[in-house]
């Protein structure tokens, strides 16, 4: 599968910064499925906590710790969950341990090693703004 | 700086109005806009279905104008419109340009997106469809229309919502 970059303007400034962000359905959550940043110094997966709450996944007796996103101690809750990856005529489903966090300060989800990059091969061609995604066979 | 007035006198569904943009703008501050199919006017950074807009400020029925009359309407009073897929027309925004003129092309939609700073959108087929204050109020507009967005994210207000930043 193969997406580009999206693109998205910087904070603050006049300038637009193309960056590897690939949609992923999160459970049922069909109608809207959660941009999500290839970020490889991640973990894990992680999400805003809202995005348990849409899907109707139950945290209540979750595994519980706490991480630092940004320089800052969020509260993380681990459920696993069914994932969608569509990319022209393909896509991929998987089901993955995902950390959901609050509070939340990125915009996007964050797909890290756990989960994400142990399912896939991963390319990320920064130069030509690029992702190709290769579904290993288990 | 403050914004001009534009007044306009306009005869819709056989009755006259004298329609202001304030008044409109105004008008639509706390409505949700319903989902585009084509034409579009926007209204305070918001794009809007033409006839929602003028049944919001005349008390209209739809039924009793066409999308044409109502997107000719509001461009007299200087909102920009637009067709999915097409590049914008613009009247005078800011009472600047000669009214139907032409914008010199097209935006990009990280161009879209800056105004929407820290607002959770729904991008469909390249476009924005629509922006909320909370990604529950987002998920709640696409239910309730029937839409299926390819992305819903958060426009990033600082570099940090920006970035991984690698959780540890």
């Amino acid at each position: 599968m193969r997406f580009n970059f999206r693109e998205i303007p910087d904070p603050g400034q006049q300038t637009i910064r193309a960056r590897p962000i690939i949609d992923v359905v999160v459970e049922s959550l069909e109608i809207a499925p959660q941009a999500c940043l290839l970020d490889s110094g991640a973990t894990a997966i992680r999400f805003g906590g809202y995005v348990a709450e849409l899907c109707g996944v139950d945290l209540s007796d979750a595994p519980e710790k706490q991480i630092a996103v940004g320089g800052a101690l969020v509260t993380a809750r681990m459920a696993e969950v069914g994932l969608l990856v569509a990319g022209g005529e393909d896509a991929y489903s998987w089901t993955a341990p995902v950390w959901f966090c609050d509070p939340w300060t990125p915009g996007f989800g964050l797909l890290g090693l756990t989960g994400f990059f142990d399912h896939f091969e991963v390319t990320i061609a920064s130069y030509e703004e690029r992702i190709e995604l290769t579904p290993i066979s288990p | 700086m403050a914004e001009k007035t534009v007044i306009r006198k306009a005869t819709i569904g056989g009755r006259s109005f004298v329609l202001r943009n304030r008044d409109v703008m105004r008008a639509l501050r706390n409505v949700e806009p319903e989902p585009i199919m084509s034409h579009y006017v926007v209204v305070g950074l918001r794009r809007f279905p033409p006839k929602q807009v003028i049944s919001a400020v005349t008390g209209l029925d739809r039924a009793d104008f066409t999308t044409h009359h109502a997107r000719r309407t509001l461009m007299r009073l200087g909102f920009l419109a637009g067709r999915h897929g097409a590049m914008s027309r613009a009247s005078d925004a800011n009472a600047q340009q000669a009214p139907s003129a032409c914008a010199p092309a097209p935006e990009r939609l990280a161009d879209r997106l800056r105004p929407l700073v820290g607002q959770w959108v729904a991008i469909k087929d390249g476009d924005v469809i629509h922006a909320a204050e909370s990604a529950q109020a987002l998920v709640g507009w696409l239910g309730q229309h029937g839409q299926h967005a390819d992305s819903v994210f958060r426009v990033p207000d600082d570099e940090l919502a920006a970035t991984g930043l690698a959780p540890l």
